[in-house]
């Protein structure tokens, strides 16, 4: 069954006079692994962060699972849509088992004794367990992100938005975390994510999106869309990108 | 020099000089201490509503809050003391101490509040961001979040201002109060021990070691709370 998890429509986002998005309708649909790419400043970042209204849109409508994303139901609907960062976003002033149980113990989705033992699971699997009791700022980038992964999961969110995860990465923990998205997606979770790192988004990819100027300009499958290109931008674009 | 160091010893063994020095440090301490626990509860409250959420409810209260940061601010604190004394209490036989205690509380409220509102906004967006993504409610994320970030910000800078709330209570001598500063000036003069400059030397040393003792109580707070974020 291919239901709708995300329906976007006319969604527009201005910064003053600045339109940052201009116009965008799209659909997610249940166990897709949308990749969304673009040049620096096309908006696909602010595209990605107006979903879970990590920004205000100016216009448009969001229904997640059919219903309209409103400001009195964007908490709950936060709950379900879960979001990964460029700069990790762990809580400073918690250790990394809070900051694993914090959210699903307070909004009362787990018990704290279930949270802790799913947390410690999660910690195992990614050998990180030696680090519940750690603070993030004893932790690596590559470690602050997987953590952050599995906080988001921790929520059993229905989908997963990754803001450029590895843009702060250094090289060598840029694969550890690419392999743990890959992971997230082989477990069957709908995911969208902001990348620069093409081949990854060949491989993890069911369908490309591109962005330029604040409009989805060319979408379709990775091999459609790296083989043959439609638009003279993203002809471009592609050109620039992979040699 | 021994003549010197007689008259500290005079100075602490005559009942009537030790007593009065006394006397006045206490006044001291207790403007300082009220007038910092009415500067807190003011400034807290300024800062939430400063840095609160712009709503056709807050336009109100946040223009309040900025008239009276401004004004507070950008007049003299010596001013302040004498239109709380002179002019909004007025009234004869109302108690000096309270007087002081709101002049120095209205005062450092102000101050207060700028400490905290900077302390708050310095916490990096993305904490914030983090509880709303999580589906944490404004509350959660102030209470678990913001606010124990932001204390360590704040806890500095607002050493600094107890220190100079205390060193400031000075001027209620200008008022004619018996603080420590004009207990050491009262004990200087002509029909006491007629040389200024060692009850003033005491006096200074009183200040002195108060203010040593809050700064040195900050430091440990503040590396407390620096200790247990940095653990492994």
């Amino acid at each position: 069954m291919s239901e709708k998890t995300l329906e976007i429509k006319n969604l527009k986002k201005e910064f003053g006079k600045n339109k940052v998005l201009r116009g965008i309708d799209f659909t997610l649909t249940d166990k897709e692994r949308v990749v969304i790419l673009g040049t620096s400043g096309s908006g696909k970042s602010t595209f990605l962060r107006c979903i879970n209204r990590m920004e205000e849109p100016t216009a448009g409508e969001i229904y997640f699972e059919g219903t309209l994303i409103t400001d009195k139901n964007i908490q709950k609907m936060r709950q379900k849509i879960g979001m990964v960062f460029q700069h990790f976003n762990l809580i400073n002033n918690l250790t990394v088992m809070e900051n694993l149980t914090l959210a699903p113990v307070k909004l009362k989705l787990m018990s704290a004794e279930a949270a802790e033992k799913r947390a410690r699971g999660l910690l195992r699997h990614i050998g990180l367990l030696n680090k519940a009791k750690a603070y993030p700022a004893s932790l690596s980038g590559g470690q602050k992100q997987r953590i952050a992964i599995i906080r988001a999961m921790m929520m059993n969110p229905e989908v997963l938005l990754f803001d450029e995860p590895t843009s702060a990465l250094d090289p060598e923990s840029i694969g550890d975390v690419l392999s743990l998205i890959r992971e997230v997606a082989d477990m069957g979770m709908t995911i969208m994510i902001v990348t620069h790192e093409m081949g990854f988004a060949k491989e993890i990819a069911s369908r490309v999106v591109f962005i330029d100027e604040g409009r989805i300009i060319e979408e379709g499958t990775p091999t459609e869309f790296f083989k043959h290109p439609k638009t003279p931008r993203v002809q471009e674009f592609l050109k620039k990108v992979l040699y | 020099m021994n003549e010197f160091w007689d008259k500290v010893g005079e100075l602490f063994t005559t009942p009537q000089y030790i007593d009065s020095l006394l006397h006045g440090f206490l006044l001291t301490l207790q403007i300082s201490f009220f007038a910092i626990l009415l500067g807190l509860v003011i400034g807290t409250i300024v800062a939430l509503v400063d840095t609160s959420k712009h709503t056709k409810w807050t336009i109100l209260p946040k223009a309040i809050c900025k008239v009276y940061t401004t004004v507070i601010r950008g007049t003299p604190m010596a001013l302040q003391l004498f239109i709380m004394f002179f002019v909004i209490f007025a009234i004869r036989g109302f108690p000096q101490i309270i007087i002081a205690i709101l002049a120095f509380g209205f005062n450092s409220g102000a101050y207060v509040a700028e400490v905290i509102r900077s302390g708050i906004q310095s916490v990096d967006k993305g904490q914030t961001e983090a509880g709303m993504a999580l589906g944490l409610s404004k509350t959660t994320i102030f209470r678990r979040i913001v606010a124990p970030q932001a204390i360590k910000n704040i806890i500095p800078a607002l050493g600094n201002e107890i220190v100079t709330v205390i060193k400031e209570t000075a001027i209620v001598s200008m008022v004619g109060m018996y603080d420590l500063n004009m207990a050491a000036k009262d004990i200087g003069s002509g029909q006491n021990m007629a040389s200024y400059i060692v009850p003033m030397f005491v006096a200074a040393l009183f200040y002195l070691a108060t203010v040593y003792l809050i700064t040195f109580g900050i430091r440990r707070i503040e590396k407390r709370l620096r200790k247990s974020e940095m653990r492994a």
